[in-house]
């Protein structure tokens, strides 16, 4: 509790903090509406091709669908919050205060440990801005329905596996590098251009063997959802049934990624 | 009861040794100077004994324990720069301090900041602070909660003369209360002026060490010389009571123990021998030469 206390002294008056949490919230919400719009662009038009739209798609930001698909698209920025967690890293070196840490008093299993808070703290409120987003979109899309608020819930504890996962690599980079910039470029990099282009690659040519990069692990608890999945029904399916497999392996990343940064921390010289 | 203890440390960074069987303890009560030059160790030493940096051999114990976290939070420490987060105000990291070290409590944050003079700057953010404000917040970190031993590393560092001399004060004070002080200089003047006790290091070895007072003891030196040299030289070698006989240029000079040296006795030894000085003069030897001659500079 102690580490917890402390870890928050240091966040709470953290202006880079609050600025990029403030990036989140504003852009987890924005890609949800974007899509929210094109959706409802192709389903409301009167003619004919609107009709068969809205055949074709359902609905997928109503209950219970919200929750699949608002995690599915709010995922795609994860690499913002990422960022906050790299610089809290990073900063302890650059400020030298991972010594001062240890100096005063703490071990450091717990300076490890209090890294470990911050990830779980940053991914507590990315899950919390998710689920708020969630509720609000299928609230406001759902059709006075009977199905229940919570069904398909499940994909709230898949979210903040997912986005957890995402937010130990990114620390891994970050406790690895010891630099912000170069940890930051180094992740975004990897993020956005690196695995995409092994996962894409893979798919066609190598079996697919781009499904055990470390963040397409994660990302493959969370399939496309229901509406784009209807292109290709059978790989869909498969990919449903897959998520159990996905999920034992996202834990597995995970207890790898804080393995490393465990051993990394007990071996290397402040 | 020795409060601090080394037993044959060693440390290299790759193919350079920074640490050399290095052994000596500090008694309690003491203020304890690691003397030496830029490069010979000293910080390298201090982070070893705060846990920062691991020895490659040799151990060291604090009042017979060996280091752990719970023994760090008892010693207050100032290690190489000032460690602090930028955007934090100075009570911000001095809280993160507290909350991490345990010692002192909302009031002693306070009260600490008005001892290092920054009550009046403590909502500033640390970035903004100037080189003398960030040091004497980490001097302020080291002495929150009063803990009885005090570990710090060039603390006057970067300080204008009025904080150089409020700091030594104040290391003066504390050790009156009876709180022991480790404290690692270049500056050999400091270390005459604050210390009781002196270790000097040399490129990783310790050259000697004891009480300040034996081992920066001062010595006199008589300068003389003579129309006739070699007579001069001759005669000398003989005189009672002289550490060294050297000479230099048109100069010899006479080494005696502080205090034993007399001019009114060699000028009259030397006549009663035949010669007559022509020039004749009693120095005292100055610590830094002391210093030079130790670390071998």
């Amino acid at each position: 509790m102690k580490v917890l206390r402390t870890e928050w002294l240091k966040i709470k008056s953290y202006p880079a903090f609050w600025g990029i949490m403030i990036m989140t919230a504003l852009s987890y919400p924005g890609i949800n509406y974007i899509f929210w719009n094109i959706y409802k662009d192709l389903t409301q038009r009167k003619n004919q091709a609107g009709q068969i739209a809205k055949l074709l798609l359902g609905n997928p930001f109503a209950y219970p669908e919200t929750y699949h698909t608002t995690a599915y698209f709010s995922s795609f920025f994860v690499f913002i919050p990422a960022i906050v967690v790299i610089m809290l890293v990073t900063n302890e070196y650059t400020y030298k205060t991972h010594r001062q840490n240890i100096i005063d008093g703490w071990s450091r299993d717990q300076f490890l440990m209090s890294k470990f808070f911050d990830v779980l703290l940053i991914t507590l409120m990315v899950t919390v801005l998710y689920l708020s987003i969630a509720i609000v979109i299928g609230i406001i899309a759902s059709p006075n329905s009977t199905v229940s608020m919570w069904s398909n819930s499940g994909y709230i504890g898949l979210f903040a596996l997912q986005t957890f996962s995402h937010l130990s690599i990114a620390f891994l980079v970050g406790f690895v590098v010891r630099r912000s910039f170069i940890a930051l470029g180094i992740f975004v990099f990897y993020y956005i251009i690196v695995e995409n282009m092994i996962v894409g690659y893979s798919k066609y040519k190598l079996d697919d063997i781009g499904r055990f990069m470390p963040l397409e692990i994660a990302d493959r608890m969370i399939p496309v959802p229901v509406f784009l999945g209807k292109m290709d029904e059978k790989a869909y399916k498969a990919s449903l049934a897959n998520i159990p497999q996905q999920i034992l392996l996202t834990f597995v990343v995970i207890v790898v990624v804080w393995s490393i940064c465990y051993f990394t921390n007990k071996k290397r010289d402040l | 009861m020795e409060v601090l203890e080394l037993n044959n440390i060693s440390k290299s960074y790759g193919r350079i040794q920074a640490l050399r069987d290095l052994s000596f303890s500090v008694p309690e009560g003491s203020v304890f100077g690691v003397l030496g030059p830029n490069g010979s160790g000293k910080t390298t030493l201090l982070s070893i004994i705060l846990d920062v940096l691991k020895a490659d051999k040799g151990n060291f114990r604090w009042f017979g324990q060996p280091g752990s976290p719970d023994m760090r939070k008892h010693i207050g420490s100032l290690l190489e720069t000032p460690n602090f987060y930028h955007y934090l105000s100075g009570i911000n990291n001095l809280r993160v301090t507290q909350s991490i070290s345990e010692r002192g409590n909302a009031q002693d944050i306070e009260e600490v900041l008005i001892k290092v003079n920054l009550a009046e700057r403590k909502k500033s953010r640390f970035s903004s602070y100037s080189l003398g404000m960030k040091q004497r917040l980490a001097i302020g970190a080291a002495l929150m909660g009063n803990p009885r031993v005090l570990v710090l590393d060039e603390p006057t560092n970067g300080l204008d003369p009025v904080g150089i001399a409020e700091i030594r004060e104040l290391i003066k004070e504390l050790n009156k209360k009876g709180f022991t002080i480790i404290m690692a200089s270049h500056l050999l003047d400091e270390v005459e002026k604050i210390c009781t006790h002196v270790a000097i290091l040399k490129k990783g070895e310790l050259v000697t060490q004891g009480t300040v007072d034996e081992v920066l003891v001062d010595e006199d030196i008589i300068e003389i010389s003579a129309a006739d040299h070699a007579d001069l030289e001759r005669i000398m070698k003989t005189y009672p009571g002289t550490t060294m006989v050297k000479k230099e240029g048109r100069f010899y000079y006479l080494h005696f123990p502080k205090g034993a040296a007399s001019t009114e006795k060699i000028n009259a030894y030397c006549f009663e021998q035949g010669i007559t000085l022509n020039h004749l003069l009693h120095k005292k030897k100055r610590l830094e030469a002391r210093f030079f001659e130790l670390t071998g500079n």
